[in-house]
């Protein structure tokens, strides 16, 4: 019981003093530094990629325990203005580090995935998820595979989400991803492949046709 | 609320292709325009105009006076909230077929409506559905129930044994009042909640206090009979009121910040 919550949360990077502060906030929020819970979060979302890609599942029980325990939301207040400090330094981030970007695109997307309001995506959170999807799809980013790995993971996980909640932009951004695919001569070969899996996932409506799965993925099985 | 962004750089570059070059839409697609020149060059001009956000920031609604996400994501749950309560509100209004409970009407009303016509007026749409007004009513509540004299007081009386007039009544936020009407039955309601207060010996120290809460009140409305209050402006009014109500009340953490100030 204790090994499966602790895989389900993905928090065997963190030191066994952090993984038992995060624990204790699962189950007794109210007991422990909710400030420090939220930014030993963030920070390590930043450094570890697994962590950043499912980070958004102990975020949210945690702010669901709260909320029973004494109806306060001081953790969320917390992870998203943090959130917002470090999506406001995404250009110096993606300059100093590009793994750091994509950790921080990567969290910020699960957040978006997984903390809701009254089971509705946050409507807060939908112009920076934006900014930094339309980032990564700009030529400079194009060309890196890690960014278009990143880029057309969170829009396997939510871009039907995003759509919903604004559809020109949806629309404006995968003519950037048309484009690219198009024209940018300097894509690497599996960087045009995601780009042209995603193209046909969305035009598949956020799913691919058996053949098409077929072919991007029945190699990576054999 | 607009939920319509442009990214509008984008465009402008292409439509004004499309107009020159005049051809299909494929024209913006093939390496070269018309002229022959490559379209890598355009590309780059791209590049070096890369604006700092991709998406125009929303310019209606209170998002738009909120400094950070923390506080833009709570006002968005009031407002879910709220209307959430108000679908939950019109159901069990037209849902009613035996004469409501509530028979005491709102205070602005004289004449004794008998119920089946009062919900037929609120049937009719004569609930308050200004979401603004919902949302300050709501803080106004939330105030009030965040106290541990509310706590004692549901702890101590079911909502069944409640006797009108004796037991304090939430206000209804969905009925339509005047401002002054509806501050007045907040005052008067969390007055009431005083007498559930905990005995002194649980007094805690001022500091605990949070001076967050602000009641938004008309700017007109006297202060209460209080000794301490000596207040000519109505940011002092309503702090004075606040403390009254926090006299002898340890306060449990504050859920909301700051309520609005009209």
């Amino acid at each position: 019981m204790e090994n499966s919550s602790k895989e389900d949360y993905k928090i065997q990077s963190f030191d066994l003093e952090t993984q038992k502060l995060l624990k204790t906030a699962l189950k007794d929020p109210g007991s422990v530094d909710l400030e420090k819970v939220s930014s030993v979060i963030v920070d390590q979302s930043l450094k570890d990629q697994i962590f950043s890609r499912e980070a958004g599942r102990i975020c949210h029980t945690i702010v669901q325990a709260e909320a029973k325990q004494s109806n306060g939301n001081v953790f969320r207040r917390n992870l998203l203005n943090r959130l917002q400090l470090e999506f406001k330094a995404r250009e110096e981030t993606r300059k100093r580090s590009t793994q750091e970007w994509v950790c921080l695109v990567s969290f910020i997307c699960n957040i978006f995935d997984y903390l809701k309001v009254n089971n509705m995506p946050m409507v807060a959170l939908v112009p920076p998820v934006y900014d930094c999807l339309f980032r990564l799809a700009q030529s400079d980013s194009l060309k890196n595979e890690e960014e278009v790995d990143c880029l057309v993971l969170q829009l396997h996980r939510i871009g039907d989400q995003l759509e919903k909640m604004n559809t020109p932009l949806m629309d404006e951004l995968f003519n950037l991803l048309r484009d690219g695919f198009l024209l940018q001569e300097d894509l690497s070969s599996m960087g045009r492949l995601l780009l042209l899996e995603i193209l046909e996932f969305r035009a598949g409506g956020w799913t691919l046709s058996d053949t098409a799965q077929k072919y991007y993925y029945s190699e990576v099985t054999d | 609320m607009s939920e319509q962004q442009s990214y509008s750089y984008e465009n402008d570059c292409k439509s004004d292709e499309n107009r020159n070059k005049g051809a299909s839409r494929w024209s913006q697609c093939r390496k070269r325009g018309a002229d022959g020149s490559l379209r890598k060059a355009e590309e780059d001009q791209r590049c070096s105009r890369r604006p700092e956000s991709f998406t125009t920031p929303e310019s209606d609604g209170p998002v738009s006076r909120v400094k950070n996400w923390g506080d833009a994501v709570e006002a968005e749950e009031m407002r879910s909230d709220v209307r959430r309560d108000m679908h939950r509100y019109r159901r069990r209004i037209l849902a009613v077929d035996v004469p409501q409970r509530d028979r005491k009407l709102s205070s602005g009303s004289s004449d004794s409506r008998d119920s089946q016509n009062s919900k037929d007026s609120t049937a009719k749409g004569d609930i308050e559905t200004d979401e603004a007004v919902l949302v300050r009513r709501q803080k106004q509540i939330n105030y009030g129930k965040n106290t541990l004299a509310y706590d004692r007081y549901i702890k101590e009386v079911p909502k069944l044994m409640r006797e009108q007039g004796v037991h304090p009544k939430t206000p209804n936020k969905f009925k339509k009042y005047s401002r002054r009407s509806w501050d007045q039955q907040i005052k008067l309601w969390r007055v009431k909640l005083h007498a559930w207060d905990p005995p002194a010996g649980d007094l805690q120290q001022i500091e605990e206090i949070d001076l967050g809460e602000i009641m938004d009140f008309e700017l007109d409305v006297e202060c209460s009979a209080d000794p301490e209050s000596q207040c000519p402006s109505a940011n002092a009014a309503a702090l004075s009121l606040a403390e009254d109500s926090f006299r002898g009340t340890p306060k449990k953490m504050m859920k909301m910040e700051d309520a609005e100030m009209s």
